[in-house]
């Protein structure tokens, strides 16, 4: 006998969610594919805790419908919605040891006695846990109340598992460990998995889609690669990885910066004012003759220069004042061509890592 | 307060020095009562026209009964030159030592009854303990005698007795069994019992102090009681539907003594003759329904003649009750008491 | 700085020893001397108010009217069916009220807890407010609407429910409700706070693991009040057993309390030996109780729950 998770999808739709006459959730549709671990990112008072209740069925929307697999649950109370659920302070019961917080799930199902332990059991060594069913909660590290959590998030076999902020009161060093073994556990069982964090790396590092929210709507839903290489606003750009904007202009089917024309691998968008997406990953020094036709050239000149061993990061003025940051490997050519502060420099930065978004209020 | 523990301690240290007590100390004596409308009375009949007699000060302060006497006594720290008691605490604290001898050749006894008249302790005032019914309940038919009050089937009505004064109720008790006024002492306590054990299952309260007996009668708890005719007249002055009356009465004498090591005898000696004498005595019932212990007060003229029916003390209301005898109960009040509480809370 | 040289100089010629450890150690009595500085004032008070007066207590007991060694005043509680009773009236009071507190103040501390911060101070106001008054003034009032002619009796009769005045005041029923009254902020208070403690996110663990309102209430939030709970408890039965006013006042002299008794006792016997005797039982079998709670729930909070 195993753990055999079902994965089913939900469907979200036009879910609306007030406190008093203040909008949290605004029309928010949302497709979550069976099997799929999808995350939702974004800054606190973004809405996405509240999803993640809706869904659970802790807090009720005003408006909307969530299917799971095809079943309305929107108004299904939470005991009956058979959905899995790791709480940010994991939520263990204090009053019950290890094997006893995971059995309860089981226990309210009337599973028989004989096959509660074996499923505990099995649960406890699918995290690890192995032997400690009789330790108090009190007794167990941070970690292992997370996987206790865990392991009682999906013992009795959900449809859907939901995680708000599991790994935030973690140190850093256990958060990437747990990080990469929920990724696997999920790659496991496979079970549709709704995830909440405001830690964009995480988000990256664990996530099949991402779903970022901003003010109670989803901004943009894809994969974590698609979201950093072409996100569609400039709060996505600015949310997911470090970015530095620079005002452009699109005129006559052309984008300019000032006086410069913007090579871009993507047409050129609507006239008006945009945003170029500047990663300092993406900018390099180019000598005065170096550039080609699929790069775009910015003269600036060079401020504080900060040295991180691995790499470093240089801060530069364009001649407006803008400052931009490029960050590169400290490799030797590059430090050989190393500028000075103060000393005037050209800035590469390829067509097609040129990024356009619309310029927000 | 302050001054008075400081000239105490003058007064232990002069006496450990057997010097002469300061003759400023006797200028001053404190006398403690039970407090209250009575206490207001006293200084008013007795301890005010003392203290100008005399020309001396009286200071006052409340007690608790025997009790406070017998902590201050055995724990060194006197603070009264006077104090009043129930005469069965003045027998028993007679009987412990806690009381200066008095001195009848200051003190006059004559006029006060013999039998509350001690080598240490005389007699002060009357309570008596009468039988109360609400008129709105039985008309002017109510019970009269003890007898009727234990007869439930002729008076039904709920009904409340003492148990805190268990003598009271004892006494009580054996006039209901139909025993004559001049024979219920000494008291058959078994008898009386056994008379106890005929009403307690009809007993709807047992009262433990005054002011709860007329809070009983006064909210209709209660059609009948025995109650404290200072109660009693209370409640009838107030208006209250209430009927009761000396028959079958049970008096009960309030005693003063001077505390072993009082700091102002000799002023306190002088004091008490004033207040048991028959001019001061008489002005007691002017202020407050206890009566005179002295019954040459009732010849001084002072107390008018239609307030005289209405005084317990008055001789010929005493012809009609019980006066309870202090030095019997001075030697079975425990045992009568432990077998009054084994019953009543059966 | 410069004490950090003179330090390391000191014990420069101490060798073989842990560097600065006479200093260290001379430290750490510095702080312990301090320590018990602190608490000296407390420890005086207590021995000045409870161990001198209990040891004076139990020592008086011991001796009869005439001042010899004697087990009479502890004899006397076998000779006399009165103390037996007392003594067991005394815990049934002590039973029904608690369980009273228990009945009306679990309730009322949920609602409490489960309402809004802003609501819920308000309401909590309420529960203290009849601490301002005294116990006196509050079980008069309580006679004043039990008794026979009392307000719930006339409003009965008046409506027509009863026809006979119902017997709420001098007896027990009135002893326990002006206790319950009075006792029931004192259960309210320390489970209010426990069920405050109560993480939401546990109950809601509860429900999303399958288990319904009932099954939450009953598996996660009740186990996690207890403590509070059972500090309630020992208050209101420990304050029961010393009540004096309420049952003298509500009982009609027909419900007769070990404190009570106490009073009777100390003016009918002559030496203090007799009361004090009553104060040594009550005392001894409060600590028992105490002590046999402790172990329950020292118990369960180790055993029962953590074992299978």
């Amino acid at each position: 006998m195993s753990i055999a998770l079902s994965a089913l999808p939900i469907s979200m739709r036009r879910i609306e969610k007030r406190f008093g006459s203040v909008p949290v959730l605004r029309d928010l549709n949302l497709d979550v594919e069976a099997g799929e671990f999808l995350t939702l990112l974004g800054p606190s008072g973004s809405g996405k805790t509240t999803l993640l209740m809706i869904l659970a069925g802790f807090v009720r929307a005003n408006g909307g419908s969530i299917k799971v697999g095809g079943d309305e649950i929107i108004a299904t109370p939470p005991h009956k919605r058979n959905i899995g659920m790791v709480f940010q302070n994991y939520a263990l019961f204090p009053h019950m040891n290890v094997s006893h917080n995971i059995a309860f799930a089981l226990k309210q199902r009337r599973v028989p006695a004989r096959e509660t332990a074996e499923r505990v059991e099995k649960a406890l060594d699918m995290v690890k846990l192995g032997g400690l069913g009789e330790r108090r909660v009190d007794q167990l590290s941070g970690g292992q109340r997370q996987r206790v959590a865990l392991a009682r998030a999906i013992v009795f076999e959900p449809r859907i598992v939901l995680m708000d902020e599991p790994l935030s009161a973690l140190d850093k060093g256990l958060r990437e460990h747990m990080q990469i073994e929920l990724r696997a556990l999920h790659r496991r069982l496979g079970m549709t998995t709704v995830y909440v964090t405001h830690d964009q790396r995480e988000a990256i590092t664990m996530s099949d889609r991402i779903a970022v929210m901003n003010a109670g709507r989803i901004e943009q839903l894809d994969k974590p690669e698609t979201l950093y290489a072409a996100p569609k606003t400039q709060f996505v750009a600015g949310f997911i990885g470090e970015s530095n904007f620079v005002p452009v202009e699109s005129r006559n089917g052309s984008v300019w910066y000032e006086d410069r024309k913007i090579r871009t691998a993507t047409p050129a968008p609507a006239a008006g004012q945009h945003l170029m997406v500047v990663r300092p990953e993406t900018l390099r020094l180019v000598a005065n003759d170096e550039p080609g036709d699929s790069v775009n050239v910015l003269d600036a000149t060079v401020g504080d220069i900060i040295y991180q061993g691995d790499s470093f990061v240089c801060y530069v003025s364009l001649r407006d004042g803008r400052q931009l940051t490029l960050r590169d490997y400290c490799r030797s050519d590059v430090l050989a061509r190393m500028p000075a502060p103060g000393q005037p420099i050209r800035l590469g930065l390829d067509a097609r890592d040129t990024i356009l978004v619309a310029a927000e209020g | 307060m302050n001054r008075i523990r400081n000239v105490s301690i003058v007064t232990i240290a002069g006496l450990m020095a057997t010097v002469a007590v300061p003759a400023i100390a006797a200028d001053t004596i404190t006398v403690a009562s039970w407090g209250g409308t009575y206490q207001e009375a006293q200084t008013k009949a007795f301890f005010d026209p003392a203290a100008a007699a005399l020309g001396i000060t009286i200071k006052q302060d409340t007690t608790n009964g025997l009790d406070d006497v017998r902590l201050q006594v055995t724990g060194n720290a006197v603070k009264w030159d006077i104090t009043e008691l129930g005469a069965d605490e003045c027998a028993r604290g007679s009987k412990e030592g806690l009381f200066e001898k008095l001195d009848y050749g200051v003190i006059d006894k004559s006029g006060i009854n013999p039998k509350l008249v001690h080598d240490d302790w005389v007699g002060i005032s009357y309570t008596s303990v009468v039988l109360i019914y609400r008129t709105d309940v039985f008309g002017d038919k109510g019970p009269k005698t003890w007898a009727d009050f234990w007869n439930v089937e002729k008076f039904p009505g709920r009904r409340a007795l003492s148990s805190s004064q268990s003598t009271e109720t004892l006494s009580v008790a054996a006039l209901a069994s139909g025993l004559p006024i001049d024979k219920v002492y000494p008291v058959d306590i078994d008898g009386a019992l056994k008379s106890v054990d005929k009403i307690r299952g009809h007993v709807d309260a047992w009262w433990t102090s005054g002011a709860q007996a007329m809070q009983l009668v006064k909210d209709g708890e209660v059609d009948m009681a025995s109650i404290w005719n200072g109660r009693a007249g209370t409640l009838k002055k107030e208006g209250a539907p209430v009927s009761f009356s000396f028959d079958q009465g049970v008096l009960t004498a309030d005693c003063m003594v001077i505390p072993k090591g009082a700091k102002n005898k000799e002023a306190a000696m002088k004091a008490l003759a004033m207040f048991v004498s028959p001019q001061l005595q008489a002005n007691l019932p002017l202020y407050v329904d206890n009566g005179p212990v002295n019954e040459k007060a009732f010849e001084t003229g002072k107390i008018p003649p239609e307030r005289i029916k209405d005084i317990n003390s008055a001789p010929e209301n005493v012809k009609k009750q019980v006066l309870q005898d202090a030095e019997f109960w001075r030697d079975n009040l425990v045992e009568a008491t432990e077998k009054f509480n084994n019953l009543i809370q059966q | 700085m410069s004490a950090q040289s003179t330090l390391v100089n000191d014990t420069a010629d101490a060798t073989g020893r842990d560097l600065n450890a006479r200093a260290l150690r001379a430290d750490a009595r510095r702080e312990e001397l301090r320590l018990l500085a602190l608490l000296s004032p407390s420890l005086l008070l207590v021995f000045a108010i409870i161990i001198v007066p209990v040891g004076w207590l139990f020592w008086l007991s011991l001796f009869d009217e005439t001042g010899a060694l004697s087990a009479s005043n502890y004899a006397r509680f076998f000779e006399q069916a009165s103390y037996v009773r007392t003594f067991i009236t005394t815990f049934k009071v002590a039973f029904i009220v608690t369980g009273a507190c228990v009945l009306l103040g679990y309730p009322l501390a949920y609602m409490l807890s489960q309402l809004p911060r802003r609501a819920a101070s308000i309401c909590l106001i309420f529960v203290i407010l009849p601490f301002w008054t005294s116990v006196l003034v509050r079980t008069y009032a309580w006679l004043v609407i039990l008794q026979r002619k009392g307000l719930i009796n006339s409003w009965l009769i008046d409506l027509g429910v009863i026809s006979q005045p119902l017997p709420l005041a001098n007896n027990l029923s009135g002893v326990v409700i002006g206790m319950t009254h009075i006792l029931l902020p004192f259960l309210v208070l320390p489970l209010y706070a426990s069920m405050k403690t109560i993480d939401t996110d546990c109950l809601r663990a509860g429900m999303n693991l399958g288990a319904g309102p009932v099954a939450t209430f009953r598996q996660i939030f009740f186990p996690l009040s207890l403590p509070g709970l059972a500090s309630g408890v020992v208050i209101v039965f420990v304050l029961c057993l010393g009540f004096f006013v309420t049952p003298a006042l509500m009982g009609g002299g027909k419900v007769i309390m070990w404190a009570m008794r106490m009073e009777q006792t100390t003016s009918l016997y002559s030496n203090w030996g007799a009361g004090a005797a009553l104060g040594v039982v009550l005392l001894a079998v409060t600590l028992a109780l105490l002590g046999l709670f402790q172990w329950l729930l020292g118990a369960r909070a180790t055993g029962v729950w953590s074992s299978r």
